[in-house]
């Protein structure tokens, strides 16, 4: 395990920095995995350092500079995480926008932050900055389909063609620890509240979690929701370069129940929904009730009593219930944010999964100045978000 | 076979069908450029699926000829329609229900292997390598679908309009330059619809494929085509852009109904 301690001279105050530590520690190990054409494509520690340097010299060829805003509209993907981690490398702000909220809700969203860097999946979400009315001043798209009919592709850039440049070396240093990392908004009535997250809380929040958990290089973790919210961004991101453990990416959120039961990650940072999903699953492929096997499966998910039950439930039914939703070999089962309902909570004890509540301490507030003159507090800059 | 220039991927000319005496297609000429998606409409008994399987060479024209790309031909197995580029899709789905999505995919790839069959059947030589490389182009087409999520699942055990996007998807997997869609969304919802019609926008546009296809929805027809054919009782009584084909008096009358 990885700590501040462990870090030969200066301790890394910034995500880019423990990237860049992990890069030079462990370049040849194995940092992501993205599940592609059936396959898990690999990417080590050099390389996503070298991807997020290359993503970095691209955008600051296109003006993004310390204490910018790259908005990301984007299902989980790599690009999108290397993409949050680009801007944060030149000293700027990532701000994820999750394409899964209803158009409806998110669109007056887009249309009062107008955002002037914009990194979008593919047309769905171009196709959503457009309804937003958002003219940003450089779009980066991941997947071209159905672009080429758009007006926004014209001047859009594919995300691939910024990684032909020489990648910028070193992480922005120029900001204080206390440097936002990321910021989340959302709409409240009329007015707009947002979260910021710096570097420094990322990385205590993530140091603190690493140390709880134990958690190690050897640890595989599924992002199944991307950085959309904070609380991954906490309890997912940070770990990941602190301890240098697998990250890994489904194929995409229609596979990723499916994924996880194939990868059987170790760490799982999920909510209330996902466990909820995964409970439903679980009950809809149970036996009939009133047959021979259901009472069986009850009878093994009943608490057991004796050292009977407990084995012999374990092996004909808990283990493979375990193996089914994913869980086969997770010891550190996460729920960030709302608590668990009595149903779901008692279901995973039962199958030996003790989920540990780790509070989303969301802080949203509105922001001190209106929205399209927040200036960046430590460059004094105008954001990127104006 | 006679080689001409080519400046439509596909010219029908004067082709005429019959089953035992009864004419089912008579004097059909029409073209087809390359890059467009063209619709075959009519009623029921027009004579659209078997234009398109004498198109797939399931069929042979009793008069007529086909060119085809340089190729023009009398005559063609469907083997040779294949082997040329020509694939297509089923009126009632033709796949194998027990195999997984991935396997029928990989069937369309058939005629892109070149290893003989003692090398694939004992793995040895260039089959290892080629399986490789058809089992990568058959999960990018699964992936252009968005077919992932049932890549290992039976297809019979699939839903109807999903069996239709796998019985697409096999056809895909052939690399056709020429794609034949036999009435791709019938029984399907609005939704399902919807879906395919981009699907297929999707694969005129972003891979260059040449479509002809048959839908009875007038909407889809004239939302997704370039170009429209209309036949009826096994003769052509309309050709042109689809906005042409709606103003067409014997159209109108013949097809879409007139007001008495």
């Amino acid at each position: 395990m990885s700590s501040f301690n462990d870090t030969p001279g200066a301790a890394p105050v910034s995500l880019p920095q423990w990237l860049r530590l992990q890069a030079q520690w462990h370049g040849p190990d194995v940092a992501l995995r993205h599940k592609h054409l059936g396959i898990w494509q690999v990417q080590t520690w050099a390389q996503v350092a070298d991807e997020v340097g290359r993503l970095a010299a691209g955008l600051q060829a296109h003006g993004f500079a310390a204490g910018a805003t790259l908005a990301i509209l984007s299902r989980p993907r790599p690009q999108a995480l290397l993409a949050a981690l680009a801007a944060q490398w030149l000293g700027g702000v990532a701000s994820l926008f999750d394409p899964l909220q209803p158009g409806a809700e998110q669109r007056p969203l887009l249309a009062a932050l107008q955002p002037e860097f914009v990194l979008a999946e593919g047309l769905e979400e171009v196709q959503r900055l457009h309804m937003a009315q958002l003219a940003p001043k450089v779009l980066i798209y991941l997947d071209r389909r159905g672009l080429s009919a758009s007006e926004a592709f014209v001047e859009a850039l594919d995300y691939a063609a910024l990684l032909a440049c020489h990648p910028v070396d070193e992480p922005g240093l120029q900001g204080p620890a206390q440097h936002t990392a990321f910021v989340f908004y959302r709409e409240v009535g009329q007015a707009i509240e947002e979260q910021r997250l710096s570097h420094a809380e990322l990385l205590r929040e993530g140091q603190r979690l690493v140390e709880r958990e134990a958690l190690g290089r050897q640890e595989e973790a599924l992002a199944a929701r991307a950085f959309a919210s904070a609380g991954q961004a906490r309890y997912l991101l940070a770990p990941w370069l602190i301890a240098g453990f697998r990250l890994n990416f489904p194929e995409n959120l229609a596979t990723r129940d499916r994924d996880r039961r194939e990868l059987g990650p170790t760490l799982v940072a999920g909510t209330r929904e996902t466990y909820t999903r995964l409970h439903g699953y679980a009950l809809e492929r149970l036996p009939l009730p009133g047959s021979w096997a259901r009472r069986l499966v009850d009878w093994a998910l009943a608490t057991p009593s004796g050292l009977f039950q407990r084995h012999l439930g374990h092996w004909l039914v808990r283990r493979s219930l375990r193996d089914v939703l994913g869980f086969s070999k997770t010891r550190s089962p996460l729920l960030v944010g709302d608590a668990l309902a009595p149903e779901t909570q008692a279901f995973f004890e039962v199958l030996g999964v003790n989920v540990r509540h780790w509070s989303d301490s969301a802080h949203w507030e509105v922001p001190v100045q209106p929205v399209n003159t927040i200036t960046d507090d430590w460059t004094g800059r105008q954001s990127q978000l104006a | 076979m006679i080689q001409t220039a080519a400046t439509h991927l596909l010219e029908l000319n004067n082709i005429s069908l019959s089953f035992k005496g009864v004419k089912a297609i008579t004097d059909i000429s029409f073209r087809v450029a390359e890059g467009e998606i063209c619709a075959l409409i009519g009623p029921n008994g027009a004579g659209k699926s078997s234009l398109l399987n004498v198109i797939s060479g399931v069929y042979q024209a009793q008069e007529g000829h086909i060119r085809f790309d340089r190729h023009q031909r009398r005559r063609q197995r469907a083997h040779d329609a294949a082997v040329q580029g020509i694939a297509r899709t089923f009126q009632n789905i033709a796949l194998f229900k027990g195999m997984s999505v991935l396997d029928n995919v990989l069937t369309g790839r058939n005629l892109k292997r070149r290893s003989s069959w003692i090398e694939q059947a004992l793995g040895i030589g260039r089959a290892r390598a080629e399986d490789d490389r058809q089992r990568e182009a058959a999960e990018r087409v699964i992936e252009f679908l968005h077919l992932q999520p049932w890549r290992d699942v039976p297809v019979g055990k699939l839903p109807y309009g999903l069996q239709k996007r796998v019985e697409l998807a096999r056809a895909l997997a052939a690399e056709p330059r020429l794609l034949l869609l036999d009435e791709p969304m019938a029984g399907m919802n609005a939704e399902e619809k919807q879906q395919m019609s981009r699907f297929i926008v999707d694969i005129n546009r972003e891979l260059g494929t040449t479509v002809v296809l048959i839908e009875h929805d007038i909407g889809v027809v004239m939302g997704i085509s370039n170009h429209v054919v209309v036949l009826d009782y096994g003769r052509k009584i309309g050709d042109g852009s689809p906005e042409a084909v709606r103003q067409d008096p014997e159209v109108i009358s013949a097809y879409l109904g007139t007001r008495h």
